[in-house]
């Protein structure tokens, strides 16, 4: 275990056909209707979990995006004396070298966002088209591309991260997304696979086929909206799993080179002995704010999950 | 059944096959000289000195050879159990630097995982049956799995380390000891272990406990829960198959976890300075160190095969619908 | 190639017991057997559970990996201590007075020109009993016979070495350079022959060397993953010979696992001297929690000169004029302010180390000199053509094309990363435009050995008993397609590399030798090759509350006090034998 696993799904990750039930989202119920999306915007803007997530993630996003605009100094400016804890002029403190820990932090606030966005695209696109390939054409092509995921889960994807991050250098927060993306497919692929299995088994499907529709539209318009909440939380996870890795990247030095990220202040941080120069305001906000974050979008899976799985709501 | 056995087989032979040849890539892909790195690293100011120290080293770790030969020659000695000699930490034997880090990435790492996954899959199950527990668990499950975890070593450091000064900081074990089997040596081992081993601890806790919370859930609301409910059988033993059915693919995540061990806690042992394979291979990406890394990554790769080879004939064993659903893919 | 397995380390393999205990793992982990060893000493060494805290110095700083060679012929990867604490040389420095001292040497004197007659101290014996006489002198300097092995290069102008008895050694030169000599003299250590010369010739870069038997004032007494510890050699010649005492019996040097990590050893007490880089530490010292050698800035001494270097393959670094107007352009007052914090010290113009201030060349300085000011940075830009010609707000070269540099450090050297963004901002407020970039450290060693770059920052000048070895880098001719040692921007000889020959062979008291160095500070500042920037320290802090009387300015004791590889014959050894237990 190198890193933290991207949410609790990693956990469970099997080709075993009902493995995908143990992942923290619902099955998919045969006979859902689009008219039921409706439905369940409705009951997510009364749950309380989606709710206050929705307004901390939202929240953390605005300062990210408005915050450096009201700073005079650039995050990596020295912008004042060096070493000052918290005060009425510096919000959360300056750095060893007299840089404004807030601006660094709402700075580092959007590289977090951007990390997480980008990375779960990725991600999420590259393992939902090997998963569904794989699970609705079965056979040989099932078998190869089972094999790739395969290869990629067993190499070590952080070592292969850092190695890449040395390699080809890692100069901007996009660049580290996509790297991040690209080896964070896997489970994403076993687990939408052993969905799309299951789910072509079901009657629905053998009825459509029966009736001669062709196999694209059959995924298209039986398949995939069966699937949509579940991809929906896919990427809720995917989401908090790639902060969580560039956190990690960055912390060990290698995260992006040109930019500022929660990751690289706590680097920074430790790199410059904050722990034993008793300067807590320089690594306790990153973390806090990684941590809010992450925290709110697995709590929003959760509520999203009683959204769309009715049994849940009544717990 | 065999032929399953069979295709599962050669599907892991290719995967090593694979992932032996981008061991072997990987390294040389990275930028930097390692021989010349040896050089400069010794600062010689003689140029003339520097032609025959590059060919001497060159020779020695064999990289004057064609590219096509150094692959072949690097299966040669693998299959010897020759890993080569670590550039980092001349001369020394590869596998002699990888086996003197694993004791220590073991001792700290399956521990942890161990102890988390009881104590993880024991609160997840608590949960699943008490409202008000589950009203405290669940959200310091998710708090806890969301905690960028080294943050979460950097607190523990900072506040049980530094602050309060309980815990020591760095290394495996006192500097002013040597190791002898004492009771003071091996107490001070623990002390020097703790720390790491309860971050490590405390991040995984939460996700195995939502997971069991979440598995039993659902268990509960099978079709098979129902009816036994309906049977009216009572609610204990309705729960207590959902605690094994859900325990399976727990399992099967144990296990995973288990098969990367070996990769050793990276950040923690950053973190904490403790002297695992995880460190090693940071510090050989940093020092070009080829033939270390290849070797652990080797260590790392083989780990996982293994575990998910032996998940796969337990699977086989235990849950016979998985028997079923592989067939139903070929169908 | 035969290498020796090492055996398994007590150590891990204790540990792992002890863990996997814990661990309920399902595979023991055997527990090696010791080998045998010297007779009685394997056993007189179990006995001891830990390091009585009085008897025992904790220094960190200089090993960043397991301890895994002995083997003092490479000069490089060897355990903290190989060189100083086991092996010794000929001599060793004193960079304060710039002369050499003699240590198992008793003198050494050239008779003619092309003669150097050394005497060996009588009585010197190794640690296994054998005796160390001019034999095994000879054997060391032959050993360069061998082409790999790092002093090949003395025989292109040394032509013999003779004993002449017991404790004479006779050297012949073709080509004497005094400089080079004096410098071999006190960095490379005398091997013992009984020993070494069992080894294969393939083997002399190679062999771990374990269980090694030096000279020293310490033997080898065990090694873990994390540590290297040295035991003193109660025996030892110079107890008697040198005058020199060592209070301490054991000498544990740990493994560096990080500058913080030091830090916080040091702050608990668990380290007595680091020699890691500790950022902050100035803030540590004005309040008497840590030792420094000054007590105020820069608290550290200098150690090596942090340069600039241009690539003067490219344009416009090819202009003498443009490498001057950078140099002019950048405030390293800033650098060393906010990225040190003050504990490093702005380089003098002619980046000579504050330990050659004798030989500055005030006069040159004032001429040619440099500061910094950033309009006269672009009045030099202007006067030699370069303009803002498309109003970009940078130059443009004289033939009109842009400028874009780009300066590398390597990715993670974090004061090297502060200060490339300060210098990147100052020379864009004096209209170059410069990026600062940080790619990983091994394409930075790539980069900079192949000539493929603009700027970057470079610091592989450091002390010793020459500045011929800070010009040999500054202007090393020819250029050659890997470029290793020095020159790396690769400029063409501009008459210097002659004078720096000439240097290599005037002897440090002859006349023309302050000449010399005249004209070398002078090209340097004209030609500007290399930009001096500021002196990275010897970085060096103590806890007191178990040692002290360590070295400081104007203090009892004041040898250099580093654990460095090369360092602990210039002041190392010193500054340990001078420690007093505290309280």
């Amino acid at each position: 275990m190198t890193v933290p696993s991207p949410g609790p799904a990693t956990t469970v990750a099997d080709d075993a056909p009902d493995a995908g039930a143990a992942l923290d989202v619902p099955d998919a119920r045969p006979g859902r209707l689009p008219g039921r999306r409706h439905e369940a915007l409705y009951f997510a803007l009364r749950n309380p979990k989606v709710v206050g997530a929705a307004v901390v993630i939202l929240g953390l996003a605005l300062l990210g995006l408005v915050g450096p605009l009201f700073a005079d100094h650039g995050p990596n400016d020295y912008a004042g004396p060096t070493m000052q804890p918290p005060s009425g002029e510096f919000w959360f403190g300056t750095t060893m070298f007299g840089q404004d820990v807030w601006v660094q932090f709402v700075a580092g606030l959007r590289s977090t966002f951007l990390v997480g966005v980008l990375g779960s695209v990725v991600a999420g696109v590259i393992g939902m088209t090997i998963g569904f390939v794989a699970g609705f054409r079965g056979g040989w092509v099932d078998e190869l591309l089972t094999m790739l995921t395969n290869v990629v889960l067993v190499i070590p994807g952080f070592v292969v991260l850092i190695v890449i991050n040395t390699y080809l250098g890692v100069r901007s927060v996009p660049m580290q997304a996509l790297y991040i993306g690209l080896f964070s497919w896997p489970w994403v692929a076993r687990a939408v696979r052993a969905q799309t299995f299951s789910l072509r088994a079901r009657e629905f499907v053998d009825l459509a086929r029966l009736s001669g529709v062709p196999t694209r539209t059959i995924i298209v318009r039986e398949v995939a909206p069966n699937m949509y909440s579940y991809l929906f939380m896919t990427f809720v996870l995917l989401f908090g799993g790639a902060i969580l890795t560039a956190a990690s990247l960055d912390f060990i030095g290698l995260g992006p080179t040109n930019a500022v990220s929660l990751g690289l202040m706590m680097n920074q941080a430790v790199q410059w002995s904050a722990l034993h120069l008793g300067m807590w305001w320089w690594f306790v906000p990153p973390g806090l704010g990684i941590t809010l974050l992450v925290g709110a979008l697995y709590v929003m899976n959760v509520g999203l999950d009683e959204v769309f799985n009715p049994k849940l709501r009544e717990m | 059944m065999r032929t399953y056995l069979a295709r599962k087989a050669t599907l892991y032979v290719l995967t090593f096959l694979v992932a032996v040849t981008l061991n072997w890539l990987i390294p040389r892909l990275m930028p930097g000289d390692p021989v010349q790195r040896m050089i400069s690293r010794a600062g010689v100011q003689h140029p003339e000195s520097i032609g025959p120290m590059v060919e001497y080293y060159e020779q020695l770790f064999g990289l004057d050879l064609p590219v096509w030969q150094q692959y072949l020659n690097y299966w040669g000695s693998l299959l010897r159990g020759d890993l080569g000699v670590s550039i980092w930490l001349f001369p020394s034997p590869v596998e002699d630097v990888i086996l003197r880090a694993v004791p220590y990435t073991l001792g700290l790492m399956l521990p942890a995982i161990l102890l988390s996954w009881v104590v993880g899959n024991w609160m997840g199950a608590a949960a699943a049956r008490r409202k008000a527990l589950d009203n405290t668990v669940l959200p310091a499950s998710y708090l806890l799995t969301a905690t960028p975890y080294m943050w979460l070593a950097i607190l523990l450091v900072w506040g049980l380390g530094v602050v309060a000064g309980w815990f020591p900081v760095a290394g495996g074990y006192d500097f002013g000891r040597r190791p002898t089997m004492s009771v003071a040596f091996v107490l001070d081992v623990l002390h020097h272990w703790f720390l790491p081993f309860l971050s490590l601890f405390l991040v995984s806790l939460g996700g195995w406990a939502i997971g069991m919370r979440n598995l039993i859930i659902y268990e509960l609301e099978s079709d098979y829960a129902n009816y036994l409910a309906a049977l009216g059988a009572p609610q204990r033993l309705i729960r207590r198959y959902a605690f094994r059915n859900g325990l399976l693919p727990q399992i099967t995540g144990l296990a995973l976890q288990l098969g990367t061990v070996i990769g050793g806690a990276l950040v923690t042992e950053v973190v904490f300075a403790y002297p695992g394979l995880g460190y090693l291979i940071l510090q050989a990406v940093q020092n070009a160190d080829y033939f270390l890394l290849q070797g652990a990554l080797l260590f790392v790769v083989v780990g996982v095969l293994v575990a998910n080879f032996v998940i796969d004939l337990v699977y086989v064993v235990v849950d016979p619908r998985t028997r079923t659903g592989l067939q139903g893919a070929n169908a | 190639m035969n290498l020796p397995r090492r055996r398994w380390p007590l150590v891990a393999a204790t540990a792992a017991a002890a863990l996997t205990l814990a661990a309920c793992s399902g595979d023991p982990i055997d527990a090696p057997e010791e080998s045998p060893d010297v007779e009685g000493l394997a056993e007189a060494r179990s006995l001891v559970s830990e390091y009585p805290r009085e008897e025992t110095v904790f220094t960190s700083g200089a090993q960043w990996g397991p301890p895994s060679s002995w083997n003092p012929i490479p000069q490089s990867g060897e355990a903290t201590g190989v060189r100083g604490l086991l092996y010794e040389p000929l001599f060793s420095f004193d960079p304060a007075t710039l002369e050499l001292e003699p240590w198992l040497a008793e003198g050494g004197e050239w008779t003619d020109a092309d003669t150097y007659v050394l005497t060996l101290r009588d009585g010197l014996t190794w640690q296994d009993g054998e005796v160390l006489d001019a034999e095994d002198v000879v054997f060391t300097v032959e050993l360069g016979k061998v082409p790999d092995v790092r002093w090949s290069n003395l025989w292109t102008w040394l032509s013999s070495a003779t004993a002449t008895d017991a404790t004479t050694v006779t050297f012949e030169f073709s080509d004497p350079r005094y400089q080079e000599w004096d410098n071999f003299l006190y960095t490379s250590s005398v091997l013992p022959q009984h020993i070494v010369s069992t080894w294969a010739e393939t083997d002399y870069n190679s062999n771990a060397n374990e269980d090694p038997i030096g000279s020293g004032a310490f033997r080898y007494s065990t090694h873990g993953q994390d540590r290297m510890v040295w035991e003193r050699n109660d025996d030892w010649w110079g107890t008697e010979a040198l005058g020199l005492e060592f209070p301490m019996k054991y000498v544990v040097d740990i493994v560096n696992p990080s500058n913080e990590v030091a830090l916080g050893l040091l702050l608990q007490g668990g380290l007595d001297l680091s020699n890691n880089f500790l950022p902050g530490v100035q803030t540590l010292a004005d309040s008497d929690k840590l030792g420094t050698y000054f007590d105020e800035a820069p608290y550290m001494l200098s150690a090596n000169t942090a340069v600039l270097v241009p690539n003067a393959t490219r344009a416009p670094m090819d202009d003498a004029e443009f490498r001057r107007a950078m140099a002019f352009a950048i405030d390293v007052d800033k650098i060393v302010a906010n990225a040190y914090g003050g504990i490093v010290q702005k380089a003098h113009p002619t980046g000579l180390l504050p330990a050659y201030s004798s030989l500055y060349d005030e006069d040159v300085v004032d001429e040619h000199g440099f500061e910094y000011d950033t309009d006269e940075a672009a009045s030099i830009l202007a006067a030699a053509g370069y303009e803002d010609t498309d109003g970009d707000g940078f130059v443009e070269t004289p033939a009109g094309e842009k400028i874009e540099l780009d300066l590398i450090v390597p990715a993670g050297w974090t004061d090297w990363m502060e200060s490339a963004r300060v210098i990147a901002e100052d020379l864009q407020a004096a209209g170059i435009d410069v990026t600062a970039d940080f790619p990983d450290s091994g394409a930075v060693d790539d980069a900079r050995s192949s000539g493929d770059f603009d700027l970057l920052i470079n610091n592989w000048a450091g002390l010793s008993n020459t500045p011929w070895t800070y010009y040999n880098y500054l202007f090393h001719q020819p250029v050659r397609d890997l470029q290793l040692v020095g020159n790396f921007g690769r400029a063409p000889d501009a008459g210097a590399w002659a004078l720096v020959e000439q240097l290599s062979r005037t002897a440090s008291d002859s006349p023309e030798y302050a000449q010399i160095m005249g004209e070398l500070q002078e090209i340097s500042l004209t030609q500007m090759p290399m930009i001096p920037l500021w002196y990275n320290g010897l970085w060096a802090q103590y806890n007191t509350s178990t040692w002290e009387n360590w070295p400081t300015d104007g203090g009892d004791s004041t040898a250099y006090p580093s654990t460095w590889g090369g360092f602990w014959q210039m002041g190392g050894l010193r500054t340990l034998a001078a420690l007093q237990p505290a309280g």
